[in-house]
């Protein structure tokens, strides 16, 4: 007999049960971590940092806590010091990600809730911070709904919206490159979002759509979808797409040679996707939601050099700015209501305009009146291979500067009715 | 409309075939040693780390060659440490274990490489079509097709050809008899799952070519692999080829009339083998 030899029974069922828990892990999520300190002033982010969004949420986090040193440097928020505790959301978890907001609303008292990078799951934690009554920043969560139809009065948004990305560069794609185009659209909020857009945009500029297919999020092969664009001969074909998706469908659209047939653009792009990128998958055109390249825009070198010594020399993404940003809101809507108690909060936060060294691009962003919208600058240009010589981060080329409130539906269109409690 | 199909079904062909890959390497393990091994695909991400960070010394070519063997190393080695402790036991322990692993595995990733995709460029000649007027294929997938069909065939050279082979499959019919008649079980197995880590490892420096080098890239190919076994039949090695290539076909022809189903239809192919015909369909009967 051998010692531990056969293995027990196993059946049909241990490796479906199997193949469960494997589905089942990739929702489950570690928990971070936290700090505590007396008399603080909280704020809770409630983010992914693993799983798919791990990266941008990583790079969301680094700004936040470079503005939770710069705000404590200054004497915090209404002169208490400010304590930033951490929730990991899973990336894709909305179960575990309400329930973290809830742990953070009502175990850790938090005065902020920010959070989330998932469409979905910012949604569905701006209803749950909206029902608690709790002051609510979404940094990086873009699907329409959140400062529209499903819009709160409790809940501010520092990224676009999907409609404001697409509107942004819809001009410049139908003028440059034609009305005739093909989708390849992540199948979930974000993706649906911005599609619709799009086609508004098409549509009002009497264009086709040639074909559209919705893909998984987390697929690996776009074979077949681009097969399918090549077949019908678009003028473009619009990648609506987001994370390692992009850089899958990127990489295989080189390789089939279509960049070299047909011009390939899309709404969003994130630096953190051009960087997963081999050279001769960085083209078409894109909207930036943030650079750190802007010659002459004040502070933006300053952020930069900061952000550079926190994060291994990288630069700041615009993940980066949105934590940053989001947390600054906080900041400033305390100092301007003079106050912590969420309904001051928030009507301070009524057209608020951010300061250069929050705002960091031109423009004077600020918090539109009517749905709680950031109304920022869009940045709207052209990926590119590092220039030789210059800086090997320096991936996007930026063309043209578009203002938020020129891209973004007017809020009466935008499905917001904001009800206030009484 | 026809030469849209034939395109597909060709480049689901390919896809499967990576799929059979990977399912090859856990079907070998889970066969053997009773292992349901989750670390699959962490096992997988290791490969194209390795080969992305032996680039710059050996170039693609020699961390192609070298970055398999070096994760069958590390796959020898855990198994030396932890699984074979797990052995005899309910196979549900050796599944909790590897489950833990793989997130470890994916935690040290993104610890030693960062949390952010990695650009991994391959030879300029590889990534260029061969040709999409007459037919719709690119050079790294025939070489990928290429590489994955050598590795399947050394495998089954292997298995039927070697002393080694000889003993994995008579151990997978009935370890104890084996384990008689003086071959070493404890070393047996460790090599087997060697082999078996070897084409995860494989599979992860072909993988990289193609999609984006981050923590999570195995999440979405194990799955996969699972279903290629339960379709192709547990315990039958020609059965998991055959299910991965079923199920990277099914998967391509859906998304020419139902891209948004493409994923879904792997899972609806498994449940209709489940009902239809339980032991998979090269799987033998009574098997499991």
């Amino acid at each position: 007999m051998i010692s531990g030899a056969a293995p027990k029974k196993l059946d049909r069922r241990i490796v479906i049960k199997g193949a469960v828990a494997g589905g089942v892990a990739q929702l489950a999520a570690p928990f971070v971590l936290t700090a505590r300190a007396a008399e603080t002033v909280k704020i809770g982010l409630d983010n992914p940092l693993t799983g798919t969004f791990a990266a941008l949420g990583k790079n969301e986090l680094i700004g936040a806590q470079l503005a939770v040193d710069q705000m404590n440097a200054k004497g915090g928020i209404l002169g208490r010091q400010v304590e930033l505790l951490v929730e990991d959301s899973t990336s894709g978890d909305t179960a575990t990600a309400v329930q973290k907001a809830l742990k953070l609303i009502d175990r850790d008292k938090v005065d902020f809730l920010i959070g989330n990078i998932n469409s979905a799951l910012a949604q569905a934690m701006a209803n749950t911070s909206n029902q608690k009554g709790v002051f609510h920043i979404v940094p990086g969560g873009h699907t329409d709904t959140v400062t529209g139809s499903q819009c709160h009065w409790n809940v501010f948004r520092v990224c676009n919206t999907t409609r404001m990305e697409t509107n942004s560069v819809s001009k410049l794609l139908l003028e440059g490159y034609g009305k005739n185009w093909y989708f390849i659209t992540t199948d979930y909020a974000f993706g649906h979002s911005l599609q619709d857009g799009f086609e508004a945009s098409l549509k009002q500029a009497n264009g086709t759509k040639l074909g559209a297919d919705f893909t998984p999020l987390g697929t690996t092969d776009f074979s077949a979808n681009l097969i399918k664009a090549q077949s019908v001969i678009p003028d473009a074909i619009i990648l609506l797409l987001a994370g390692d998706d992009m850089i899958n469908c990127l990489k295989q659209a080189v390789q089939f040679g279509l960049n070299k047939k047909f011009h390939i653009a899309g709404a969003q792009q994130e630096l953190e996707v051009n960087e997963g990128l081999p050279p001769d998958a960085l083209f078409g055109d894109w909207v930036f939601e943030w650079y750190w390249k802007q010659p002459g825009v004040p502070h933006v070198e300053q952020f930069v050099a900061d952000i550079r010594k926190r994060s291994g020399g990288k630069v700041p993404t615009a993940r980066t700015w949105f934590g940053h940003a989001a947390m600054w809101s906080c900041q400033l809507a305390a100092e301007k209501a003079k106050s912590l108690e969420p309904i001051k909060l928030a009507k301070a936060m009524q057209g608020l305009v951010l300061p250069p060294e929050v705002a960091l691009m031109p423009n004077n962003p600020y918090y539109r009146i009517g749905d709680n919208q950031l109304m920022p600058t869009l940045f709207v240009g052209q990926s590119q291979p590092a220039p030789a010589g210059g800086d090997p981060e320096d991936l996007f080329k930026v063309s043209q500067l578009v203002k938020g409130d020129e891209a973004a539906l007017p809020v009466d269109q935008t499905g917001c009715k904001m009800e206030w409690p009484s | 409309m026809t030469q849209l199909l034939l395109f597909n079904v060709f480049n689901g062909l390919i896809i499967g075939a990576f799929y059979a890959l990977m399912a090859l390497g856990l079907s070998l393990i889970l066969n053997l040693s009773g292992v349901i091994n989750f670390a699959h695909g962490g096992f997988l991400a290791i490969g194209g780390y390795l080969a992305y960070t032996l680039i710059p010394y050996l170039g693609f070519w020699g961390a192609l060659l070298v970055s398999p063997f070096l994760v069958a190393f590390i796959g020898i080695v855990i198994e030396r440490v932890l699984i074979r402790r797990l052995y005899g036991r309910d196979p549900l322990y050796s599944l909790l274990l590897t489950f833990g692993l793989a997130f470890m595995i994916e935690d040290g990733t993104r610890f030693i490489w960062g949390a952010q995709s990695l650009p991994y460029q391959i030879p300029g000649w590889l990534a260029a079509p061969l040709s999409s007027e007459y037919f719709f294929l690119t050079g790294y997938r025939v070489f990928m097709m290429i590489l994955v069909g050598a590795a399947v065939l050394g495998l089954f050279l292997i298995l039927n050809h070697t002393r080694l082979g000889l003993r994995i499959r008579a151990g997978t019919l009935d370890l104890e008899t084996v384990s008689v008649l003086g071959v070493n079980v404890r070393v047996l197995r460790n090599l087997n799952f060697g082999l078996g880590i070897y084409l995860a490892g494989l599979a992860g420096v072909l993988a990289v070519g193609m999609l984006g080098l981050e923590p999570t890239i195995g999440d979405n190919l194990i799955m996969p692999s699972f279903i290629a076994i339960i379709v192709g039949g547990l315990g039958s090695l020609p059965g998991t080829l055959v299910g991965g290539l079923l199920i990277g076909v099914a998967s391509g022809v859906t998304s020419v009339f139902f891209p948004s189903a493409s994923e879904a239809v792997i899972y609806v192919m498994m449940a209709a083998v489940l009902i239809v015909r339980p032991r998979g369909l090269l799987g033998e009967e009574g098997r499991f």
